[in-house]
Parts: C-alpha cells; sequence; structure tokens
C-alpha cells in the first residue's frame, strides 16, 4: 500500500520535473526565436478523426496501403480506405454525390464521371486549398502535375476538383513482333500501314493479327478521329453528335475490318483482361490501348511474349493521331465533414514523396508528376525490352491535354451515348450494316437520347 | 400391330430422352464451364485451345477464402436466411387469414399486397437509400433483412394462399368441432397438409435473397456486403481475376444447390400442387 503511493508520489515529482523541463525549454527557445516543437505544445492535429476514402480496386492502392499506417502515426487521424469494382464504386459514389451525402471524405474522382461530378458542384473546389500556405506548403507544387492529366480533373475555370494518381495514354504494342521481323515489315505508324501489317501477318502460326475489347467508344475514338471525325461538335459546349458523316462512317468500316477479319475467335465479346491474354498468350498481335495494359506484356512473369513485344505511338490517320489519354484522380465530396483531414491525404498521397516510393519500391509505372516522368529512374522503369516507353507516354499525355480532343468523354452525357457506338461497331463487325448505316443509326439513337435528357441539339 | 405400337412407343421415347439430355447438357454447359475453371490455373483458363485435362487447383479456393469473402458469403446466408424465415413467419398466418376472408375483401387485399411487386426494384432505390442514411440502416444485415422482406412477404402470401385455398375447409372445420382453436386447426391440421408448398414458398423467398445484387449494391458498402456483390469486386480495373471469379460464383452456387436437392420431392410437389384445382 505505501508501496503504492509512495510510487504514485515519485511518478507525480517526476511528472512535474518532467513538466517543468518542458516549459524551461519551451521558454528557452521561445526566448532565442527558436518555435518549440509543436509535439510539446499540441497533440497531433486530426487525431480522432477517421477518414472515409473509397475508390475502385487498382494496383495503387494496394501499393498505397503498405504506406498508410505511416500517414496515420504522422497525422493521429484513421484512415479507412475502402476499394471496390469499378462499375460497383461508379455506382455507389454517383448516388452518394448526388443525394449529398458525408459518408465518404475523400473519393477517386472517375474519369468518365469527372463532367458530371464536378460540372453539377458535387466534388469540391481545391483550389483555395492550393492556395492557402497554412494548408499546403509551396514545394508541393500544383503545377508539377502534367496537364493532360488535370484536364480532365478541372472546372470551366480551370479550377482544379482533384489531383491524379493514375494516368493512361493510349499506346500500341506488337507482342509478336517477331511475325513482322519474319516478312520485314516495321511497327506500322499509319492506318494503312497498320492494315497492311495485318493482312500480311494473317494465318502465321495461327496468331491473330489484331486484337482489341468491346469498349468500342474507347478504342474507336483514335480512329475516329484520325480519319478526321469527332464525338460531339464541340465538347463540352456543343454536344451535337457527329457519326453521319462519312469520315464516322471510313473510321467504322476501317476497324470493324481490323476486328472481324483479324481479331481473334470471340473478340467482340472480350473484356480488356481476355485482351490482354490473348496478347500474353501470343494468341493475338497488334493491340492499341492504355499503356496500363500494355506493360504487363513485357513485365509480368506469365508473360511468354516478354523478349518479342515491341510498342509504338498509335497510327495516325490521314487527320493525325489522337491517342486516348485519360486520368484518376482524388477528390473532395462537398458533404464531407471532414474537408481539412481530407485534403491533408491528398496531399500525401499524390505528393512527390510517396509517388517516388511507389515508382521506386514497387516500379509503378503510372506517374503524373512531371519531375518524376523526367527523372533517369521514371525512364529507367518504363524502358520496356529495350524501348522507351516513358517518352511515349509524356507524348500522349501532354498531346490530350494540349489539343483538349479528349474533353469529349468527360461530359457528362458521354457514358449514355457511348453505348450507341459500341453497338454500332459491333453491327459493322458483324456485318449487320455497313460503317455509314450503322453509324447514321447511332447518330439518330444518340440525338433521341441526348435530347430527352434536355440537351440542346442542332438542326 | 402391338409390336409395331411398341416399336413406335420405343422410338419415340428414345427421342424424348435424347432431347432430354441435349437441353438438359445445354443447360448445365456454363455451370459445368465455370466450375472446371474454378480448378484451373490463370495459364489453363486462357489456354487456346481450351484444355479438358488439366491438373487441378485449389488455389481460387484458398485465394476466396483468405479475402474479404467469408464475411460477404456469411452474411448472404444471414440475410437470405433471416428474411426468409421472417416472411414465412408473417406471411403464412396472413395468406391463411386471407384464403378464410369472404372472396371481395380478400381480392381486394391480395392486390394491395401484391402491389409491393408491380414497380420495378429501381424505383425504389433514392428512397430507400435516402430513408436507410436517415435512420442509419445502411451498410447493415438488418436493412438488407428487412429489404428482402418487402419483396418477399407479397411472394409469400400470394402463393401460400393458393395452397391454403386448395385445402378444403372441412377439415379445419372437422377439428373445431372436435374443440380444436382457430389456432390449433391452423397449426395442427392446416399446415402440416401445406409443407410441400411451404417449401416452395421458402425456396424461392431463399433464392430471391441470396440471388440479389442490386439492393445490395446499393445499400451495403464494407460491413454488410453480399457474396454475388463481393465477387464482382474481383474485376478490378486492370483485371479481372478469373479464377477467383468462378470459384466464387460456384460457392455461390452452392447452398442453393445444396437445398434444393434436400427438399426436391417437397419443391415438385408444392410447384405442382396449386397448378390444377378440382
Amino acid at each position: 500500500m505505501s508501496t503504492a503511493i509512495s510510487g504514485t508520489l515519485t511518478a507525480a515529482r517526476l511528472h512535474r520535473r518532467t513538466l517543468l523541463r518542458s516549459a524551461l525549454v519551451g521558454s528557452a527557445a521561445a526566448a532565442v526565436g527558436l518555435r518549440a516543437p509543436a509535439v510539446l505544445g499540441q497533440a497531433k492535429k486530426f487525431a480522432g478523426v477517421t477518414l472515409q476514402g473509397a475508390s475502385f480496386a487498382s494496383t495503387f492502392f494496394g501499393y498505397l496501403q503498405n504506406y498508410i499506417p505511416e500517414f496515420e502515426e504522422e497525422t493521429g487521424m484513421k484512415v479507412n480506405f475502402v476499394t471496390n469494382a469499378f462499375p460497383v464504386f461508379n455506382q455507389r459514389t454517383d448516388l452518394e454525390l448526388s443525394t449529398q451525402g458525408s459518408a465518404l471524405d475523400v473519393i477517386n474522382v472517375t474519369f468518365i464521371y469527372s463532367g458530371r461530378w464536378i460540372g453539377a458542384g458535387w466534388v469540391e473546389n481545391l483550389k483555395p486549398f492550393v492556395e492557402d500556405p497554412n494548408l499546403t506548403p509551396d514545394d508541393w507544387d500544383a503545377s508539377d502535375f502534367v496537364g493532360g492529366t488535370m484536364a480532365s480533373l478541372q472546372d470551366a475555370n480551370g479550377d482544379a476538383h482533384g489531383f491524379p494518381w493514375e494516368a493512361g495514354a493510349m499506346i500500341m504494342a506488337a507482342a509478336r513482333a517477331d511475325l513482322l521481323d519474319q516478312k520485314g515489315l516495321a511497327l506500322p505508324t499509319t492506318f494503312d500501314e497498320l492494315m497492311n501489317v495485318c493482312e500480311m501477318t494473317k494465318g502465321m502460326e495461327r496468331v491473330a493479327p489484331f486484337t482489341a475489347d468491346k469498349l468500342h467508344h474507347w478504342n474507336w475514338i483514335p480512329y475516329l478521329m484520325g480519319m478526321g471525325g469527332t464525338v460531339f461538335k464541340d465538347p463540352p459546349a456543343n454536344l451535337t453528335p457527329t457519326w453521319d458523316t462519312p469520315e464516322a462512317a471510313k473510321a467504322a468500316d476501317f476497324y470493324g475490318k481490323l476486328l472481324s477479319e483479324y481479331g481473334p475467335p470471340g473478340v467482340l465479346s472480350f473484356t480488356d483482361d481476355q485482351s490482354m491474354q490473348s496478347q500474353k498468350t501470343g494468341r493475338a498481335n497488334i493491340r492499341t490501348q492504355a499503356i496500363t495494359w500494355m506493360v504487363p506484356l513485357s513485365k509480368d512473369p506469365d508473360s511468354r511474349v516478354a523478349d518479342k513485344v515491341r510498342y509504338g505511338p498509335v497510327p495516325a490517320g490521314p487527320a493525325g493521331s489522337f491517342p486516348g489519354s485519360n486520368s484518376h484522380g482524388f477528390g473532395i465530396p462537398v458533404g464531407s465533414k471532414n474537408k481539412e483531414a481530407a485534403w491533408e491525404f491528398i496531399k500525401w498521397a499524390v505528393g512527390k514523396d510517396i509517388t517516388l516510393r511507389m515508382l521506386e519500391e514497387h516500379g509503378y509505372p503510372s506517374v503524373c508528376r512531371r519531375s518524376i516522368i523526367d527523372s533517369e529512374l521514371f525512364k529507367e522503369t518504363l524502358t520496356l525490352n529495350g524501348q522507351d516507353v516513358a517518352s511515349l507516354y509524356l507524348e500522349t499525355l501532354e498531346l490530350g491535354g494540349k489539343s483538349g480532343y479528349m474533353k469529349y468523354r468527360t461530359v457528362p452525357q458521354f457514358p449514355q451515348v457511348g453505348d450507341k457506338i459500341n453497338k454500332a461497331i459491333e453491327k459493322v463487325a458483324t456485318g449487320q450494316a455497313d460503317g455509314a448505316t450503322a453509324m447514321a443509326q447511332a447518330q439518330e439513337e444518340a440525338v433521341a437520347d441526348l435530347k430527352k435528357s434536355g440537351v440542346q441539339i442542332d438542326g | 400391330m402391338s409390336t409395331d405400337y411398341t416399336r413406335t412407343l420405343r422410338r419415340e421415347r428414345f427421342w424424348l430422352h435424347l432431347l432430354v439430355i441435349v437441353l438438359v447438357l445445354l443447360v448445365m454447359f456454363p455451370f459445368v464451364w465455370l466450375l472446371i475453371m474454378s480448378f484451373k490455373t490463370i495459364d489453363d483458363i486462357f489456354a487456346w485451345p481450351p484444355k479438358w485435362f488439366f491438373t487441378p487447383t485449389l488455389e481460387n479456393y484458398t485465394g476466396l477464402w483468405q479475402g474479404d469473402f467469408p464475411a460477404s458469403f456469411a452474411n448472404s446466408l444471414i440475410t437470405s436466411v433471416g428474411s426468409t424465415v421472417i416472411a414465412i413467419l408473417l406471411g403464412v398466418p396472413g395468406a391463411y387469414a386471407l384464403s378464410r376472408l369472404p372472396v371481395r375483401r380478400s381480392n381486394r387485399l391480395s392486390i394491395l399486397i401484391l402491389a409491393s411487386r408491380m414497380a420495378p426494384p429501381i424505383a425504389f432505390t433514392i428512397p430507400y437509400f435516402l430513408a436507410y442514411r436517415y435512420v442509419g440502416l445502411l451498410d447493415t444485415r438488418i436493412g438488407l433483412i428487412l429489404i428482402y422482406l418487402t419483396f418477399n412477404l407479397s411472394l409469400v402470401v400470394w402463393l401460400m394462399r393458393s395452397f391454403f385455398d386448395a385445402t378444403p375447409r372441412a377439415l379445419e372445420e372437422a377439428a373445431w368441432i372436435d374443440g380444436a382453436s382457430l389456432m390449433q386447426g391452423f397449426v395442427k391440421i392446416i399446415l402440416p397438409l401445406s409443407g410441400p408448398g411451404l417449401a416452395a414458398t421458402a425456396i424461392l423467398c431463399f433464392l430471391y435473397s441470396w440471388n440479389d445484387f442490386f439492393f445490395a449494391l446499393i445499400l451495403t458498402r464494407t460491413e454488410a456486403t453480399t457474396a454475388p456483390v463481393a465477387i464482382v469486386n474481383f474485376m478490378n480495373y486492370e483485371g479481372w481475376a478469373w479464377g477467383k471469379i468462378a470459384a466464387g460464383g460456384a460457392m455461390v452456387m452452392l447452398p442453393v444447390l445444396v437445398f434444393s436437392m434436400l427438399v426436391r420431392r417437397f419443391l415438385i410437389e408444392g410447384m405442382t400442387a396449386g397448378a390444377v384445382k378440382g
């Protein structure tokens, strides 16, 4: 009993002594113009805050989860970040945002929904956070993000409503470039060359010359634009579809032929993954798709084409080259009750430090910060099978940001009308209709849908 | 003459059997394919031409069991069984009461009960979501049970009512004459006679809840996620975990298959009992 009391008294004395010593050190430091460490004066800023985050599942979040305990330790907040499948996340978040819920503090602003979510004012404007020196240090450097990756995350005034963690840049990969070599052919750089390469390599070793997935409203658009066509007249101001044009018909016929004559069996029902597998197993040769699906061809241990794959830019049509690019970024729902904590998380998750660590420790290739893309490390990571894919990646991202041809994709109505394109391409590829007929029909259906949703259409 | 007739009969039976076998093969093919796929490695899944002989692996099932899937599976079981049991407990007495009410009033009430199934589920999405958020039922098993109950209750009432209609009233009247109360007549005479119908109705309720994707998608987040939604979560942005999707699909089919096999006899009797009313 007495030992316990004596122990308590000793502890009290020690505590008092410690307190006095701390106060003395604090006063002395203040006297010589030094600021006392924050820990002496206050608890961690976000102690007690639980941050609710959500996104679709991606390797990025698999890696990020490893670093989150450090962030929690540093800030005192608890992070509860949930990832779901792409459609599940989008569906749930769309409902949450549209009802101004406060269940989420940090979300992924999905590329195809960015126009809808930002346009409707459901995602917070981050400009005040970036410009506040108390919230964001100068060296965080918001201007370091490549223009193309920011395009979909900005509003009409150019204010950022999100900062990207993932960028997709469309390139071309020939999984069985050895077949081209056997025929003395170079990697195609134009549409005509692409068709010629497919024709010349058809039937070789039972490898399909071309492959794709069924998301034609992403894959086909570079061919449409390459032929001189557009998706809408002038997005986002004028959303009149422009598919009943000779350019669109020609592009549909061209792409339909690639699929029907040179694609592997079942190509029209291929998902992204199936298409990648057809390349990885060496059953199909050329594909134009985002870099995310191309890197595994040379890097995955189970790839059978790692030493045969060759990369190049998306072939150009008569009107030029229009490789697709996209990005996904972190944003804060307007209904969030922990906006400052959310911004702290975003700053950390897409900061230079974490981006660099992800590249160093995991080889994460979808980097959005120019300072890191320009680094030797990035070049080394994206030197695939001896080729400089890093430059290709940066060029594509910049192209999408500069000319703004990707704007068609972030208008809120695109997911709706995109389905019409999918159907039209399927009709052409299965021989049910020629390009002109299928696209004219798709145009008619899209116009009807857009009118129903109150969009002003020309004519 | 008689030999010819037997021969014709045999020939007809042969073609009918063949037709049945072909139909069974057609119907079962996707399920068999899914089951086979669940025991393949990713290389074997994508092999071309497809491999019919391969070294089976359990890696998809073990992978499934190490993640969040068991919790989702448990959620599915709890919500489906819970909603089925409550729907039966509430709906069966209701159906009995409706069956014994005077015809005009009974029909009017029955139509009202059926009205809950007349609108497509999507029509209720936003109201349910907002109400659930307000009362704190989002992402809870109780919330899902209540939702499934709203759909299952009308199903129970309508199906069971037709079974009770087909049960002769004289049986319960005889019980009453012998001194049984209304409840005793119902529990001891009518319910045992309606066993097959009850089994069929319970299976249908269980299936509706078990297979629900839409409400589980909208009204759950992490805690109450059900197995069908968990399977979709294997469709990642950079690639689909085909093996796990197949293994998850097989696991989801399993309880329904086992349950249906156990009560197969009742199911067939129940399905046909209300069909012919003489």
